[in-house]
């Protein structure tokens, strides 16, 4: 060894040439896992109905009565390699202030996305997260984190059936537009 | 002897010299705790991986099968669970001990900002692990966690989607967190911890009393670390079981309200939040920063030589006063919500709720479906949830918008028909019909003492109840040919002029043909009952359902009722 290594222009070669086989190995492992992992990025993994869900008979909301909490069941979703049927998709509140006239508001808080409750008491809408408060209309309420009212959700009646439908807005802003 | 001369010839590989500055000390032991609760969070976690089914549908049962069921599996949880904050404490405390003795100064920097990455990989494991349970209390915290990730601007979108593995939470957000939490940071973490240690021993022990004598570490240190690891051990075993393991809520469910809290160790930054009102997003995101900020910049600005605490007391300020900090938020939060008696009674809802949960699983398995549908596994849950939705609001005793005749334990029996036929309009039968206020309403028979029974046992007959008379039946049937077929009849399918045909009635064919049209020629007749049809919009299979819960009803008592549990 010693002098008759080839000097060093060949020695440099020689560790390039080994860093560059290291770094293939390494890339050629890399690729494949790094777009294994960020894979569900860049599709749905979970598929809910875009469509209008069926909560149950129109005849369940007396006109002027206050809000009703319902679950908001999808029929199906597919959720990665698995297709559930019946699932909890999150809340809703429904109420009916004048005949044929139909409101929905989204449980889910426009905060942090916590599921929002009905606080009789004190005639509010109350997120126990981080105290955001609503009033009975779905308005915000100061003092509390989020920064708009309660998101509406379309509903309309079909043949007897209230329908409603499940849109998940993007959280803690103060506009509204869909995740 | 003889043997680890063999080994290091081979291998060259020498034990620290194993002076320690200073002379031994209970400051130099919070290492060697950490080390050990490191192990007990190890061996329990991989115990646990041994039980634990990473999906949304059986990832809580599969732990409330290990906290219920499983032998000590409770206590192997509560060591994991527990063995989590204890890390958060004694990493606390290890830290603090660091700073007070100066022990992050040149050349000790690197083993200081290691520690301090190892402290943050700590809290990535908790916040991990607690979303692995998938009840409510994980499930909610998690989202809350994510969620002030994603408020991070820019790239707040990607980060949520990197975490949760997709557009919502799912399966894939337990198989991505379970992989870190049990496979990437034990892997980071033990190179930490490997390298930590290599430094620390290298460097020895920082003294506050450097003119004491170096000796050596064995047996004096050794036997201090060992009983303080013992302690250490004690204290979390004893509270691992005086918590009978760890908390396990009601599965997660996306559609009911939870009083999210995040892990007591977070508790500070959840108080900070609610402090800074709408600078909270500062306070979520730039806090911990701040924190993490001072505690990497201490070597870079304490450079006095000497490690003697009057010559650094703005640092030591500095790392003490975060410190205080922190618990003083954390008290402040913990505080608020003990104050808050609305709270409290959500959580005993909470609490309640996660008991049933768990004793459903127990008794009856959670269902393949999903854990929210342990719910479900209760008796005739979907019979009772169907009566709830359409029956009882007309038909409950307690319900104030009764409209038709009582329905409930002992419906139908040989009691109820009495009661029936000698006052078919009394309030509990047909007293709130609108049929009862008219000419058509049934008259009481005019039939008493051994002949009503007679009557009752025929009809109690149609019912196909076992326990029928035969003999009383007939007899029955010959005083029903004499007073009651001008309205009724007796033949199956054959509707009478003006009142039902009572053939079969109250068995569960009739049961489910009444629901499904109690407005049929055989029944009512589509004049006489304000009753809604349910054949439209429930199938035969549910209407049935409800007919073998109502026939149900004819032999139970309120205590039967009761033992069937809450829907």
């Amino acid at each position: 060894m010693g002098d008759d290594d080839g000097g060093p222009s060949r020695r440099r070669f020689l560790g390039y040439t080994t860093c560059a086989i290291g770094g293939g190995i390494g890339l050629s492992l890399l690729y494949p896992v790094v777009r294994l992992v960020a894979d569900p990025m860049c599709r749905q993994t979970v598929t809910t109905p875009t469509e209008p869900i069926d909560i149950g008979a129109a005849d369940r909301l007396r006109v002027a009565a206050t809000w009703q909490q319902v679950p908001v069941i999808a029929p199906v979703i597919a959720d990665a390699w698995s297709t559930s049927h019946d699932v909890v998709l999150g809340g809703a509140f429904i109420r009916q202030p004048a005949a044929g006239k139909l409101e929905a508001l989204s449980a889910v808080c426009p905060h942090l996305g916590c599921a929002v409750g009905y606080d009789p008491g004190a005639n509010t809408f109350l997120c126990p997260c981080h105290n955001s408060r609503w009033d009975r209309d779905g308005n915000l309420l100061p003092d509390g984190k989020a920064q708009r009212g309660l998101d509406p959700l379309p509903i309309e009646v079909k043949d007897g059936r209230l329908r409603l439908t499940w849109v998940a807005y993007k959280l803690d802003t103060a506009s509204r537009e869909p995740a | 002897m003889k043997l680890r001369a063999w080994i290091r010839e081979r291998t060259d590989v020498r034990m620290p010299t194993g002076m320690i500055h200073g002379g031994p000390s209970f400051a130099h032991v919070f290492g060697w705790v950490l080390l050990l609760l490191l192990l007990v969070e190890a061996v329990t976690g991989t115990a646990l991986a041994a039980f634990y089914s990473p999906s949304t549908t059986s990832a809580w049962g599969s732990v409330a099968y290990v906290q219920d069921q499983m032998a000590l599996g409770w206590l192997v949880r509560g060591l994991h669970y527990h063995g989590g904050s204890a890390l958060v404490i004694v990493t606390g405390v290890h830290l603090l001990q660091t700073a007070v003795y100066g022990a992050y100064k040149k050349p000790r920097e690197l083993v200081w900002w290691l520690g301090i990455v190892l402290l943050l990989l700590v809290l990535g494991f908790t916040v991990t692990g607690y979303v692995l349970r998938w009840d409510q209390a994980g499930y909610w915290a998690n989202r809350v966690e994510v969620g002030i990730a994603a408020s991070t601007p820019v790239v707040g979108k990607q980060i949520r989607e990197l975490a949760i593995g997709g557009n919502e939470y799912g399966n894939l957000t337990l198989t991505r967190f379970y992989a870190l939490h049990v496979i990437v940071l034990p892997a980071i973490v033990a190179l930490g911890v490997l390298g930590h240690i290599v430094l620390a021993l290298r460097h020895g022990a920082t003294t506050l009393r450097p003119d004491m004598p170096a000796t050596r570490r064995w047996p004096d240190q050794a036997l201090r670390n060992a009983f303080a690891m013992a302690l250490a051990f004690a204290a979390l075993l004893g509270y691992a079981v005086s918590q009978h393991g760890a908390d396990l809520a009601a599965p997660a469910d996306p559609s009911a309200a939870f009083d999210a809290r995040p892990l007591w160790y977070f508790r500070w930054l959840f108080e900070l939040r609610h402090i800074f009102g709408s600078w909270e997003r500062f306070a979520a995101l730039a806090a911990p920063a701040v924190v993490a900020g001072i505690l990497v910049a201490l070597p870079i600005f304490d450079r006095t030589p000497s490690p003697a605490l009057r010559n650094r007391m703005p640092f030591i300020g500095a790392v003490v006063g975060l410190g205080a900090l922190v618990g003083i938020l954390t008290l402040l939060s913990f505080r608020a919500d003990a104050r808050d008696a609305d709270l409290a009674k959500r959580q005993d809802a909470a609490d309640k709720l996660a008991i049933r949960a768990r004793m459903l699983a127990r008794d009856n398995g959670v269902p393949v479906t999903g854990a929210q549908d342990v719910f479900k596994t209760v008796p005739m849950y979907r019979a009772r949830s169907l009566y709830a939705q359409r029956c009882r609001g007309c038909h409950d005793a307690g319900s104030k918008d009764r409209k038709g005749p009582i329905i409930g334990p002992g419906h139908g029996n040989r009691a109820w028909l009495r009661g029936f036929l000698t006052g078919p309009s009394g309030d509990a039968y047909w007293g709130r019909t609108k049929l009862a206020k008219t000419e058509d309403a049934m008259k009481a028979v005019d039939i008493a003492g051994g002949d009503l029974d007679d009557l009752v046992e025929l009809l109690y007959a149609q019912s196909g109840a076992p326990d029928a008379d035969t003999a009383k039946r007939d007899r029955g049937k010959a005083l029903f040919d004499k007073a009651c077929n001008d309205c009724h009849n007796l033949d199956e399918g054959v509707a009478s002029a003006s009142a039902p045909c009572l053939y079969g009635i109250a068995s569960r064919d009739w049961f489910t043909g009444f629901i499904g049209n109690p407005k049929s020629a055989v029944h009512m007749g589509i004049d006489k009952s304000e009753m809604p049809r349910l054949d439209k919009d429930l199938s035969i299979v549910d209407r049935d359902l409800i007919a073998q819960y109502l026939v149900w009803l004819r032999t139970a008592t309120p205590q039967d009722l009761e033992a069937l549990g809450p829907l």
